[in-house]
């Protein structure tokens, strides 16, 4: 079909396989801790077991986190590494194990055996924290987002926040404190102007991302991460992506209320019309600014200025090795799964399926095949499949990687910023867009009918 | 405000058409070759390791001696060392050594040969351990007759003519028949006949060819020597098999002459 056709069903391959692999493993480590051991426990002890089940339903949760982070690292990373190939024009490894694929199974089992070195003239103890620091925000800041990606899961309810969102960007500036004190720990002149370009501009970046998140939230009403998931369900129309809500009216007129459905949501006529159409460009150019910022926010290229190598050698993690080195490279990938996460819950819609209900219930099969699930044994005795669930965190998942892909692609094309641009362009350009799309979605969504 | 938003947009479809330029690139064929796997596919005047080749059909070797490389080299990376046979009077070839961690692969040394001895082999891989063995002497240095065939032919040089038709209307003239097998057995002892052998058995057998020679100068390099020995002969035999050289043939050929 294509002259690449082989590289891409390589690709794609890998992809499935993996991705099959890591899910399954974390949900069966899931479903052991928090579904059949508190069932055989309940079963065999009565009520002596429910306080170990409530400490098992807390737990699994985080354990699930952690048995995810490593895996779904060294699956991003090769993954990363093969589409670059890809996109360059060259192989990517092929040299470690089938298609090269256990490439950072090996890179892992390397890093961890390296010696460990503090350089001379470090602070010892400031230089073993700033990993562990640039580490631990990126396990716990997930967690409030398990229940919104996993459509409200009975097992992942008991995390959700009322605040989530807030929760998880407080969690996410924190990782600052830990490029600089990494920088400063080391005694390298190139890693403390890394650590220092980093704080300048993840302070910058900060605004325009978290003004940009204001904006849904202020169209959603709400800081509840699972509340604004929910309000999203209904196809691609009602996202946040496209208008907040402000094109739910013609959605219900789609499904089936006609007219009067148009005429309750855009109840000014016109000016509601006009309103609906800047709702959708503000949040549109939301979008765009919040990845933006999150590029910067997580030091990917075109925003990698604390780690440039041809710059700075490495930056702030040029005087580290072995297992510190392996923890910065881990929370670098997942935050950057963490901050496609957030995209895919606050944007994306979540779980919803971008295909109407109102369609997607007339074609044939689809509503049969979700009943036969349903009526399985393993949804209805052993509890491993939750169909109001299932569906909607395979969709996460599509999201979340094609927001990862999408990264990678970026980091294919675009070049590195220089140090007085990137400045510039997040001051005097970024700030004020976000501010300008903040007030006119104040305005404009008071003549529409939207989620909040 | 009016130039700023157009910028903006411009600067957004740049972006747009960086991406897609990008995103096309996976239905591209990789560029990458897989080079030790898959040798590389060289052009014939590709200007490889120097070696001297010997006449493709007698094995004759076809230095005389004549020094014109030495001269020419910029590096001065050639040393040649000959005397004059007291009986032909020509000069007869003792040594030829080229040092190729000095030598820059100009290939002026090949242009100026008058006999098409000198050569540029497609062989590049030339990577050792020390300064010293990159020094290559004339056993190392001569082709053996299979491998002269196969760059005549591919560089598309004129065969030479057979060394004793030279002689051969000398001896017709005036010099007797001893004169004439003389210059033909005198190379074919010295060089490409010490060359053959080796060449004949595998690589192993090379081994113990060169720790003997060095034996006699230096015996304390000789572990040292069996070592290098092997990727000195391995180039030679992925060489073969890259050119499609049948290498069954090699033996064949060598056979009746030893």
């Amino acid at each position: 079909m294509f002259s690449n056709g082989d590289e891409i069903f390589k690709i794609s391959r890998l992809t499935i396989v993996w991705l099959a692999g890591i899910f399954t493993i974390v949900w069966m480590v899931c479903w052991a801790l928090g579904i059949a051991l508190p069932m055989l426990l309940t079963q065999q002890l009565g009520d002596k077991a429910a306080l170990t089940n409530e400490i098992l339903r807390a737990a699994t949760p985080v354990i699930a986190i952690l048995v995810f982070i490593p895996i779904n690292a060294m699956f991003m990373v090769l993954i990363e590494r093969r589409a670059l190939a890809l996109w360059t024009v060259r192989k990517g490894p092929n040299r470690v194990g089938p298609d090269g694929n256990f490439q950072t199974a090996a890179d892992a089992v390397k890093l961890l055996l390296k010696e460990d070195i503090t350089p001379t003239g470090a602070d010892a103890v400031m230089h073993t924290f700033a990993p562990i620091l640039f580490f631990a925000p990126s396990v716990f800041g997930a967690v409030p987002l398990l229940a919104a990606v996993t459509n409200n899961h009975p097992l992942f309810r008991v995390l959700n926040l009322p605040t989530g969102i807030f929760f998880v960007l407080a969690a996410g500036a924190l990782p600052v404190v830990a490029l600089v004190m990494a920088g400063w720990a080391s005694n390298n002149k190139y890693s403390l102007v890394g650590g220092l370009r980093s704080a300048a501009q993840a302070i910058s970046y900060e605004i325009p991302l978290v003004l940009s998140l204001i904006t849904v939230c202020l169209m959603a009403g709400t800081l509840d991460l699972v509340k604004i998931t929910e309000q999203q369900a209904g196809g691609i129309l009602n996202w946040n992506l496209l208008g907040g809500g402000a094109l739910t009216g013609l959605n219900n007129a789609l499904a089936g209320g006609g007219a009067k459905a148009l005429a309750t949501s855009y109840f000014m006529g016109p000016i509601s019309y006009v309103c609906a159409g800047l709702l959708v460009i503000s949040l549109i150019i939301s979008f765009w600014l919040y990845l933006t910022g999150a590029c910067a926010e997580i030091n990917r290229i075109p925003f990698d200025l604390p780690e440039a190598e041809s710059e700075l050698v490495s930056g702030y993690n040029t005087e580290y090795s072995g297992m510190k080195f392996a923890i910065f490279f881990l929370a670098e990938f997942t935050n950057l799964f963490i901050v496609s996460s957030i995209t895919t819950v606050m944007f994306l819609g979540g779980g919803d399926n971008p295909i109407p209900p109102y369609i997607l219930n007339n074609i044939p099969g689809i509503p049969q095949m979700v009943a036969a699930i349903r009526d399985s044994y393993f949804c209805s005795t052993l509890h491993i499949i939750n169909p109001e669930t299932f569906f909607a965190t395979l969709w996460v998942i599509a999201k979340v990687y094609g927001l990862v892909i999408f990264a990678v692609l970026i980091r294919g094309t675009l070049p590195r910023f220089r140090i007085d641009q990137l400045m510039a362009f997040g001051w005097k350009r970024l700030i004020p867009l976000s501010l300008i799309v903040f007030i006119i979605v104040v305005f404009a969504r008071e003549f529409v009918i939207c989620h909040g | 405000m009016a130039n700023l938003i157009s910028r903006a947009f411009g600067g957004l479809n740049e972006v747009r058409r960086g991406l897609a330029t990008v995103f096309k690139h996976t239905f591209r064929e990789p560029i990458t070759k897989n080079y030790p796997d898959e040798m590389p596919d060289l052009a014939p005047h590709f200007r490889g390791r120097l070696a001297l080749t010997v006449n493709p059909e007698t094995g004759d070797h076809l230095c005389i001696s004549c020094k014109q490389c030495e001269r020419v080299c910029p590096d001065k990376c050639i040393e040649i060392t000959s005397h004059k046979s007291p009986e032909t009077n020509k000069l007869e070839l003792i040594d030829f050594k080229i040092d190729h961690g000095l030598c820059m692969f100009c290939g002026l040394c090949t242009e100026v040969c008058p006999t098409l001895c000198i050569i540029n082999t497609n062989d590049f891989e030339m990577a050792d351990y020390s300064r010293e063995s990159l020094i290559y002497d004339l056993k190392k240095l001569t082709l053996s007759q299979d491998e002269s065939a196969f760059y005549f032919d591919r560089k598309e040089m004129p065969l030479p003519k057979p060394k004793p038709a030279k002689p051969a209307p000398a001896a017709a003239g005036a010099a007797p028949a001893a004169v004439a097998a003389k210059p033909a057995a005198v190379p074919s002892v010295a060089a490409p006949g010490a060359d053959a052998k080796p060449e004949t058995e595998a690589p192993e057998a090379k081994a113990p060819a060169d720790s003997k020679t060095v034996e006699v100068k230096k015996p304390e390099v000789k572990a040292e020597v069996k070592e290098e020995s092997k990727p000195e002969a391995k180039p030679e035999a992925k060489a073969e098999t890259k050119t499609d050289e049948p290498k069954a043939d090699e033996p064949k050929a060598d056979e009746p002459k030893a």
